[in-house]
């Protein structure tokens, strides 16, 4: 469970417009607008950080967005850290061929 | 989670959001965020990324980093965060930090071609000094090499270079800024007579034009782009022109897009100043007071080796044009000689000189650059019309020479990796300074950085092969003898010949003149261009890598030994941005395992070297100075002992635990609780990042780089401060009597730097007159001409490849990659290219293709829509993504100047795969 606050920004006669859109997207909800200088905060809310970059983008995606960008999060999830030598370190071969490290896949 | 909670968070998180974008919220909101908040410690801090500077705010509970978010008080970024800050707690908890020293072992023993096998610090020091004394014994100082970093904080480059330059007297030590910023710094050294920008980021708000110059904002600096934005929307008279090769973020809410062929933003600048010239539109009031002409050699070669030697076959018909290139039609035209001329680049190795010429002669040479002439040159998507392409580059002039219009430049990579980087840099003040539009609110050329200490430290800490703090030069006997008595070293201590720069260290350890590398706070294995060359280097048998990062990079893994390193908030530091403003942070959480700052790992290993070791008698082969035999540094042992220092001491004791230094203690109120890692892993009871910097701060106090005391950047009020910081003042524009304490009373400006202000006559062609005349408070208003890229797509190598960055992913991926939502953002980079292109070959979106250049080919998946509209004829490959690896094939060529590669243009072709 993530939610974020982002920050979107659109031009004052295109509040309303912008607002409605928002709103019409899943997860989103439309806390604060400025009338005078078109800003308005949304938060999202996401099963994962993955699905919260995608609805990020989705937003910017929206017409008349100027601007959206995340200002912060609340998330609750497991920061453990591995201590362990990461398997492919030894891999020098690996280096002449063009794949993506697995680890980073898990 | 019940709805009650999940609500509550919403509105938390929400009213957090609000206030830190400046939207008001009420009292209840604030007291509910208080509540949500209540176990979490919130400090100041500065984003690890790029070059922007923004201030976040850093939530610590448990040892552990629970929230970042925007610093809603940070002038820089107002609250917002881009998609990378948002996630910079988040880069310390990659699933594969490194925790513990890591060596190449067989049998318990350091095998070169063994396995890592975790190992102890003292292991690891044993190892390393061994491997040390080996190439330092047999090759002497010049054996020996740090790379080092524009991440570096102030206090690691510091350290750093003062153990090289006044501990080892190496000037081995270049950072990875070579590849970013050595362009920026040439042009302003050769037109200011001194480094950093004369603007700030208040520029966009007081400006009516930003034209952007090979800098994609929007993906690159999204928060100067959103500062850029609402600028726009607030002020309809705001213009925006976005000029690039291709079609990117940036243009989406620009007036105007001129995409361009690669090296023709020369003509394109020359084409401007030829319009100011024949409009009568220069300023003569600003020109003639604060300004004078010059121009330096055409024939300064690119940057490349000049023996094939160490190339492979392929490589050595674009090898051969660093010793004598043919001229092009436009080349001739533009240089005013004839095509198909053969010309020796007999300046490759003076490519920095430069004389005054007159205005007249400043006019013959603009002269050529007609819109005619540039369009045709410079026009690069072929589907566009050369008349629609003139109509924009005129309107470009127009803006430019509006008198009532003020106007900003803004550049980054675009200008500065360019095989004539230095020369463009410096054409943009050409227009500029023309116009007198500079170091004024809203009128400025203005040099964004890539790096969050590419000004702070290695810029200004001078952790480059060249120079040494405060804008001083090796090279320079009153620069030495200056830093000698600051750094209390006997005369002669400090090594007056410059060292090698950054690829010339991996072409250095390729032919066997250095064999001991330490690569600090960066991935050069990854980042420097043609890499399959210094891979094999590295791992030649005698040559010892030693590589400290918190992650496994390219550079770890070409290492013989890794070092694990803590990351920003694991440690004390200091970054200094773009716009010239310091920013410190404290340790907020400890390092995981055995990780350790880059201070202590330079600390403790500065105790394993005494002053016999360095201080003797030392081989320099090819140093030449006045005072110097040749080929030798002198021994200073016996100026040592009458200092004091026995020749026993440490340089640890000699270089940092000064007397001065360690009355400056730990604990410190400052702290406000927080603790340091580098401390008590030295087990000491002084406060080194604090006495450190103060020690340095002295290099530029009274010399127009004046820093604050370190308590001050701690202060709840303060939010980093901008350099030269006077009577507590800082400095918002430099050169400018209004705002800046360094221009005599009574001056409207004065470019006031001091470094190349005696200049000899001459004209077009050369010299006149060798005597020197020095232009004091005046700035160079230079004449460079276009110049044909070094390699440019032929029939067997058929397209442009330009590489660069996207906004999910920071230079080599190394941080971003371990934040799982970066990373599945863009996993992968993919090549970017013309639908009609791809069709041409059989090729379609999504298919595996091999990119080939002269010096190798790498796989990558296809994209022909998406965020990068490429013209015809040229590919782009962000080069974050180590499985990709964009650099192997790129061309290592250079600025002559600045020796900074150009990444942006080489030849390719591209098939299926």
């Amino acid at each position: 469970m993530n939610i974020s606050g982002i920050y979107v920004l659109t031009s004052p006669d295109r509040l309303e417009e912008c607002c409605a859109n928002l709103a019409g997207l899943p997860g989103v909800e439309v806390h604060y607008r400025d009338v005078n200088s078109g800003k308005i905060v949304v938060t999202q809310e996401a099963d994962n950080v993955s699905a919260e970059v995608d609805g990020l983008k989705r937003i910017k995606a929206l017409p008349h967005i100027i601007v959206a960008e995340f200002v912060n999060h609340w998330f609750e999830e497991d920061q453990e850290m591995v201590s362990e030598i990461p398997p492919d370190l030894d891999d020098f071969e690996g280096l002449r061929h063009a794949r993506v490290p697995d680890y980073l896949h898990k | 989670m019940s709805i009650t909670r999940r609500d509550f968070m919403k509105s938390t998180v929400a009213a957090s959001a609000a206030a830190a974008v400046g939207i008001p919220i009420s009292q209840i909101a604030k007291a509910e965020v208080a509540e949500a908040e209540k176990d979490w410690q919130w400090d100041k801090a500065v984003c690890r990324f790029c070059g922007v500077g923004c201030g976040i705010m850093c939530a610590t509970k448990d040892g552990r980093i629970v929230a970042t978010k925007g610093d809603p008080d940070a002038p820089v970024n107002r609250g917002l965060n881009c998609i990378k800050g948002y996630f910079n707690g988040k880069i310390l908890y990659g699933k594969d930090r490194l925790t513990q020293p890591l060596m190449r072992m067989t049998d318990g023993k350091f095998d070169k071609q063994g396995k890592f096998a975790p190992v102890t610090w003292d292991q690891a020091f044993d190892e390393m000094e061994k491997q040390f004394r080996r190439a330092h014994g047999e090759l002497g100082p010049a054996g020996v090499s740090i790379i080092g970093s524009g991440q570096y904080t102030v206090q690691e480059g510091y350290v750093a270079a003062k153990f090289m330059k006044a501990g080892v007297r190496s000037n081995n030590i270049d950072p990875n800024a070579r590849h970013c910023m050595a362009s920026a710094v040439a042009a302003f050294i050769q037109t200011f007579g001194i480094d950093e920008p004369s603007g700030n980021y208040d520029d966009i708000e007081y400006t009516d034009t930003a034209v952007l110059w090979g800098a994609n904002m929007a993906e690159c600096h999204p928060i100067l782009w959103s500062r850029i934005t609402d600028r726009k929307l607030s002020h309809p008279d705001m213009k925006l022109v976005n000029l690039s090769t291709f079609g990117n973020m940036s243009s989406s809410v620009a007036d105007l897009e001129i995409i361009f062929k690669p090296n023709t933003d020369l003509a394109i600048q020359n084409y401007i100043a030829r319009e100011i010239v024949h409009r009568d539109a220069v300023n003569w009031d600003f020109v003639n007071k604060h300004c004078v002409f010059a121009t330096g050699p055409y024939d300064i070669g690119y940057g490349m080796r000049n023996t094939d030697k160490f190339a492979h076959d392929a490589e050595k018909d674009i090898q051969a044009k660093e010793n004598a290139v043919v001229l092009d039609e436009a080349e001739a035209v533009a240089q005013r000689r004839k095509a198909g001329e053969t010309v020796e680049q007999k300046n490759a190795g003076g490519a920095g000189k430069h004389w005054q010429i007159s205005y007249d002669d400043f006019k013959t040479a603009v002269e050529p650059y007609t819109l005619d002439f540039v369009a045709e040159l410079s026009k690069g998507d072929p589907d566009e019309s050369l008349d629609d392409f003139k109509v924009k580059l005129k309107q470009l002039a127009d803006w430019f020479i509006d008198d009532q219009r003020k106007l900003v430049s803004f550049w980054t990579m675009g200008f500065n990796q360019h095989q004539r980087g230095t020369w463009v840099n410096e054409q943009c003040y050409m227009n500029h300074l023309l116009l007198g539009k500079q170091a004024q609110p809203g009128n400025g050329a203005f040099s964004l950085t890539g790096q969050p200490s590419a000004c702070g430290t290695a810029r200004e800490v001078g952790t480059f092969a060249h120079r040494l703090p405060a804008d001083m030069v090796v090279a320079n006997p009153k620069h030495r003898e200056r830093s000698e008595k600051l750094w209390k070293l006997p005369a002669k201590t400090i090594n007056p010949k410059v060292g090698s720069h950054i690829v010339k260290i991996m072409r250095d350890l390729e032919d066997g003149n250095i064999k001991f590398a330490w690569v600090q706070v960066n991935n050069p294995f990854q980042a420097t261009a043609n890499a399959n060359h210094w891979i094999e280097a590295a791992r030649k048998s005698d040559n010892f890598i030693v590589c400290s990062d918190p992650y496994p990079t390219v550079s770890a893994k070409v290492a013989d030994l890794i070092l694990p390193s803590a990351m920003i908030f694991e440690k004390w530091g200091a970054y200094g941005n773009a716009e010239r403003r310091t920013q410190m942070w404290r340790e907020q959480v400890p390092p995981p395992g055995q990780a350790r700052s880059d201070v202590w790992q330079v600390l403790e290993f500065s105790k394993r070297f005494t002053v016999k070791d360095f201080w003797g008698e030392q081989k320099l082969p090819g140093l030449k100075a006045d005072g110097f035999e040749d080929g030798k540094l002198p021994d200073v042992i016996a100026a040592a002992r009458d200092m004091g220092y026995s020749p026993d001491d440490n340089m640890y004791k000699v270089l940092f635990a000064t007397p001065a230094n360690t009355k400056v203690a730990w604990p410190d109120p400052v702290a406000k609780g927080h603790d340091n890692h580098t401390v008590v892993a030295l087990g000491e009871n002084w406060f080194p990042e604090k006495a450190l910097f103060e020690e340095y701060a002295e290099f530029g106090r009274g010399h127009e780089h004046d820093l604050a005391p370190f308590d001050v950047y701690y202060r709840d009020d303060v939010r980093g401060l901008k350099w030269p910081v006077v009577d507590g003042k800082e400095t918002p524009w430099r050169f400018n009597g209004e705002y800046d304490p360094y221009v005599p009373k009574g001056e409207k400006f004065a470019f006031y730097g001091k470094a190349l202000k005696a200049i000899p006559k001459g004209n077009l062609d050369g010299v006149t007159d060798p005597n020197k005349t020095a232009h004091t408070d005046k700035a160079k208003i230079f004449f460079r001409p276009y110049a044909a890229p070094v390699e440019q797509p032929d029939k067997n190598y058929d397209l442009w490849y330009c590489t660069g960055r996207v906004l999910e992913h920071w230079h080599t991926g190394t941080m971003t990659r371990r934040v799982p939502e970066l990373h599945r953002a863009v996993p992968t980079a993919t090549l970017f290219m013309h639908p009609a292109d791809a069709q041409s070959r059989n090729m379609q979106r999504k298919d595996v293709v091999w990119i080939e250049s002269r010096r190798g080919k790498i796989k990558a998946v296809l994209e022909t829509q998406g965020r990068d509209r490429m013209p015809k004829g040229y590919v782009f490959l962000p080069f974050f993504d180590e499985g990709v690896f964009a650099n192997k094939i790129a061309l290592d060529a250079t600025c002559p100047i600045s020796k900074e590669t150009d990444y942006k243009k080489c030849a390719v072709k591209v098939y299926k795969a």
